[in-house]
């Protein structure tokens, strides 16, 4: 039987949509329900974010990395002052490094089960989104014990933090690891063995792994599509690899590998192993140090240029400074792993249903300030 | 953590120092083994950290500048053998410097060649260098061998023409368009090259250093005076 072609049908979803997940406009070409292509336009968020680090100081340029991935503000701090440090040739102390490390991991908790529940959530699964919420305030709460913000922290400098722990840290964020421990089984049963939810994740969606590299997908994208790739082993910053864990990647266990229901998996599994980090970490923070000893009293770094990766909860978070001398940045450049995500999204997203597409878009867990910066 | 926990705990990691881990895995109570476990870590750095020498890391971090310097040196020997006259000025150690013609045949071997096999473009961005001249910088990274390299491309403000590498590597399409949209660098050769980030009625091209913003958009008077924001 040959194909039957219907009329062809262009339909917009967003810009504001809750589906989209901040303020994205899709632009799908339709062939009754099967979608021919879709032409994603962003930018209703560009706040030229790289002209501002031109106008202000180096350290005044941290506070709007916060406010690019606004639900990981603490990785996109974290790859700004590395690749200062890196340039500067500063080196902080071990106490430091361990508390960025903690803080790094809390945050990949909070921004993983956002982007999990908010998946679900496109699929129509409220329950597990309430519960994820629910969680993520606790690592809220510890945040704003630390440094007072909740969403918005501008706690690490180039050279240090802005606060030491609070009296009482260790224990509350103990506390709140063995109290979310076994929670993590939970929402894996709740909505990862969920019949409905593998129903519309698995065999859907597809990204093969050549596809997911020259596309430049990194991140959890990149893993499920079972390419074990992880910034912190493969390219190690900071004191990474003095920690045990291990790097998930998708298996094809409900379906073929690189499905929506991989995407999802490698996602729950980085919780467990995040939790185990921030163990190891709290373990072994050492007592004495000045949290403010290795900060320059001004920052100006050599003449020079320097690209570095982090690994942010969404992927290779890139940052490319070049510096005159001065204490302006001469330009810096945000390389940010949802941008490319969303780029694949035609490619992996075309030929499949209008439901699915939405699916698919959910998986990639994108956040629209970091891609308009 | 009650006393006998901590005894269990200490008990365990004992006995996986002399070798035997099956301690550590029976213990039935989750946290506690992962408590167990991280004790263990703990133990073996604190054992290695003594046995290490300080002067050993200074040695490598220095090699392994020197191993980055020498790939740059080769590299930008076989590309000039293998297509004369794209090496553009005086060489850098950082990164290699290349004239805008050959860009897309040196890319395709760059990704294709066995022994390099680029096969992720990292990072594109522009760079006004004021004084009219603009540079495209590509990241490369591969990701089989480890090895990176940055590539520069110069052109003047008034004919910013380099070939695109959209098919080459996927994930230029956007990078390509967003240079195009910041600074007005023309990609040949690529399908799409529209405005990503601004509007498709932008004037100008923001990040350039002589920008200056537009009188009106849409009948908005664009505010030139920044008063209090600085």
């Amino acid at each position: 039987m040959g194909v039957v072609h219907g009329q062809e049908m262009v339909l917009n979803i967003g810009p504001q949509h809750p589906a989209t997940h901040g303020v994205l406009r899709l632009q799908v070409k339709t062939d009754g329900e099967i979608i021919s292509e879709i032409t994603p336009y962003m930018g209703y968020l560009h706040r030229c974010f790289e002209k501002h680090c031109e106008n202000v100081t180096y350290e005044q340029v941290i506070p709007f990395t916060d406010r690019c991935d606004y639900l990981a503000s603490m990785t996109m701090n974290f790859g700004y002052v590395v690749a200062m440090e890196q340039l500067m040739e500063i080196k902080v102390n071990d106490r430091v490094e361990y508390i960025r490390v903690i803080m790094a991991e809390l945050q990949r908790i909070a921004s993983h089960l956002l982007g999990i529940g908010a998946f679900g959530l496109d699929l129509g699964a409220f329950t597990p989104f309430l519960h994820m919420l629910r969680d993520r305030e606790r690592i809220l709460d510890i945040f704003e014990m630390t440094c007072g913000a909740r969403l918005l922290y501008n706690y690490m400098w180039v050279g240090g933090l802005s606060h030491d722990l609070p009296t009482g840290f260790v224990e509350a964020t103990l506390n709140f690891l063995d109290y979310f421990e076994p929670k993590v089984d939970e929402f894996e049963n709740l909505l990862g063995h969920n019949k409905i939810f593998v129903e519309r994740t698995a065999d859907i969606g597809i990204m093969p792994a050549e596809v997911a590299i020259s596309y430049g997908v990194t991140g959890p994208n990149l893993r499920g599509s079972g390419v074990k790739w992880d910034l912190r082993i493969d390219d190690p910053y900071s004191i990474y690899d003095r920690f045990d864990f291990n790097v998930p990647v998708g298996k094809g266990m409900k379906g073929t590998v690189g499905d929506c229901w991989d995407r999802f998996y490698v996602r729950i599994h980085e919780i467990r192993e995040s939790i185990k980090i921030v163990r190891q970490a709290i373990d072994q923070l050492p007592k004495e140090g000045d949290v403010h000893q290795a900060m320059p009293k001004k920052i100006r770094p050599p003449k020079g240029s320097i690209y570095r990766r982090t690994e942010s909860p969404r992927g290779d978070l890139g940052y490319y400074i070049e510096s005159d001398g001065s204490d302006t940045p001469y330009r810096v450049k945000m390389r940010s792993p949802a941008f490319t995500a969303l780029s694949v999204l035609n490619e992996i997203g075309a030929g499949w249903l209008m439901s699915d597409v939405l699916g698919i878009l959910g998986s990639l867990d994108i956040v629209l300030g970091e891609i308009d910066r | 953590m009650s006393e006998d926990k901590e005894k269990i705990i200490s008990e365990a990691v004992e006995k996986a120092l002399q070798g035997d881990m099956d301690t550590i895995n029976n213990i039935e109570d989750r946290v506690t083994r992962s408590k167990a476990k991280a004790a263990l870590v703990k133990a073996k750095r604190a054992k290695v950290v003594s046995d290490e020498d300080s002067t050993k890391e200074d040695n490598a971090s220095e090699s392994k500048v020197e191993e980055k310097i020498n790939f740059n040196q080769t590299l930008c020997k076989k590309i000039s053998e293998k297509f004369s006259d794209s090496i553009d000025g005086d060489q850098n150690n950082d990164w290699i410097q290349l004239k805008p013609e050959n860009w897309l045949k040196i890319a395709k071997w760059l990704k294709s060649d066995e022994e390099l096999f680029f096969d992720s473009l990292q990072c594109n961005t522009g760079m006004d260098l004021g004084e009219g001249v603009l540079e495209s910088r590509y990241n490369l990274h591969s990701m089989k061998h480890l090895h990176k390299v940055e590539i520069r491309i110069k052109v003047s403000a008034e004919k910013p023409d380099i070939p695109s590498v959209e098919q080459v590597w996927r994930v230029a399409d956007w990078f390509e368009r967003e240079t195009y949209d910041m600074f007005g660098i023309n990609f040949i050769g690529h399908r799409d090259l529209r405005r990503i980030l601004l509007p498709d009625d932008w004037e100008g091209w923001p990040l350039r250093k002589d920008y200056e913003e537009q009188e009106t958009y849409h009948g908005i008077i664009v505010p030139k005076v920044k008063e209090g924001w600085e």
